[in-house]
């Protein structure tokens, strides 16, 4: 099986979209961002480490094995900015399980678009890559990605204290949940 | 890490290295259909149990991340073996384990696994200097979960479906606490006041 979604998705303010190589200024202006990268693994990106991400990227619209991931930009269909990017991972094939990410552009936040992007994506994932459950992973004090994750009707399956060094210091760590039968039924 | 002093002991029982002559004693319990799912390997017959007595022997200390440490538990008033409990070295930098035990049905039911497992929870934070300690358990397994939760371990997951074991989906709970936890926790003063020197 070679899971690949009809893409771009559409949502009712965005285009979910595969990445181009032409994107690099536009995750640049994010990816650099201190604030930006408090919560993820990475540190801020240089452009030449943001220009090696995008290429990575652009190949990301299917799934051929484990631990491959297809990776969306996310555009405003109403001005055309690429504002953030999703992810979903393929984490396990035998038990279809998933794991989504994503990283929006602060300039973007509180109006609900990494909630419609994150609801768009899941459903494609659900329906289109068969996925029994997919999760997410947050630090515990990153409140607008898991109050996103609460919108969304995802369960807090875990709350991890203190058990890995990440750039030094004690990680904190939620993992949420949902199922593809309560994703339906919602 | 260096090899520990040994053995420990607590009210009624023994913690000690495993031995060539526990094979039949360990035979009693691995050999058990209920208990095969929770080892490392499979231990149905006496090749398999010898093997297995054999690499559990071998557990006396812990050089790098992913080495166990196992002991056997006995029971003083007739030195009989009852089970076992184990830590694995995790993750270097970050100082965690994962808390492993087994226990023969016939003695279940009289705290003996509560007791060897406080001690070794005590004994690993102590001698292996671990930040946390955790224990995963399935959901069915009502037993080990409210062992885990009755010494005072946090419930920190409860996974639904996330794996498929055997043809069936698959529920998970984490338990885990840190080492600051398990020094305050009223459980341990207790632990010690009645330890008999």
């Amino acid at each position: 099986m070679r899971p690949s979604p009809e893409l771009p998705i559409e949502t009712e303010r965005l285009t979910l979209r595969p990445f181009t190589r032409g994107d690099v200024d536009a995750v640049f202006t994010y990816r650099q961002r201190e604030d930006v990268a408090r919560y993820l693994f990475d540190g801020p990106m240089t452009r030449e480490s943001c220009a090696e991400a995008v290429q990575a990227r652009v190949r990301q619209v299917s799934l051929a094995e484990e631990d491959d991931r297809i990776t969306l930009a996310v555009e405003r269909r109403d001005g055309g900015e690429l504002i953030g990017e999703v992810t979903t991972i393929w984490r396990s094939v035998a038990d279809r399980q998933g794991e989504v990410g994503y990283i929006f552009h602060p300039d973007f936040q509180h109006k609900g678009y990494a909630t419609e992007a994150v609801r768009a994506l899941i459903s494609m994932s659900f329906a289109e890559l068969d996925l029994h459950r997919i999760f997410a992973r947050c630090d515990t004090r990153n409140v607008a990605s898991f109050q996103l994750m609460e919108r969304l009707g995802m369960r807090r399956e875990a709350h991890f204290r203190e058990h890995k060094l990440i750039k030094g210091t004690w990680d904190d760590q939620y993992i949420y949940a949902i199922l593809q039968s309560e994703w339906s039924a919602a | 890490m260096t090899s520990p002093v040994l053995p420990i002991e607590t009210d009624r029982l023994i913690l000690r290295l495993f031995e060539r002559a526990d094979l039949d004693a360990v035979m009693t319990y691995h050999a058990l259909p209920e208990v095969q799912r929770y080892l490392d390997w499979k231990a149905r017959d006496r090749v398999e149990v010898r093997a297995a007595l054999d690499a559990m022997r071998k557990q006396h200390r812990l050089t790098r991340p992913g080495d166990t440490f196992t002991l056997a538990v006995e029971r003083k008033s007739d030195d009989a073996l009852i089970g076992q409990v184990s830590l694995r070295w995790h993750d270097a930098t970050a100082a965690q384990a994962e808390l492993r035990f087994v226990f023969a049905p016939m003695y279940r039911h009289q705290g003996y696994a509560s007791e060897a497992v406080k001690r070794m929870l005590t004994f690993g934070f102590a001698e292996f200097r671990f930040h946390r300690v955790f224990a995963v358990c399935d959901a069915k397994n009502e037993q080990s979960a409210r062992l885990l939760k009755g010494i005072g371990m946090r419930l920190e997951a409860h996974y639904r479906e996330h794996a498929l074991f055997n043809g069936e989906w698959d529920e998970e709970l984490h338990f885990a606490v840190l080492d600051r936890e398990w020094q305050r926790s009223p459980k341990v003063r207790e632990l010690t006041a009645n330890r008999v020197a």
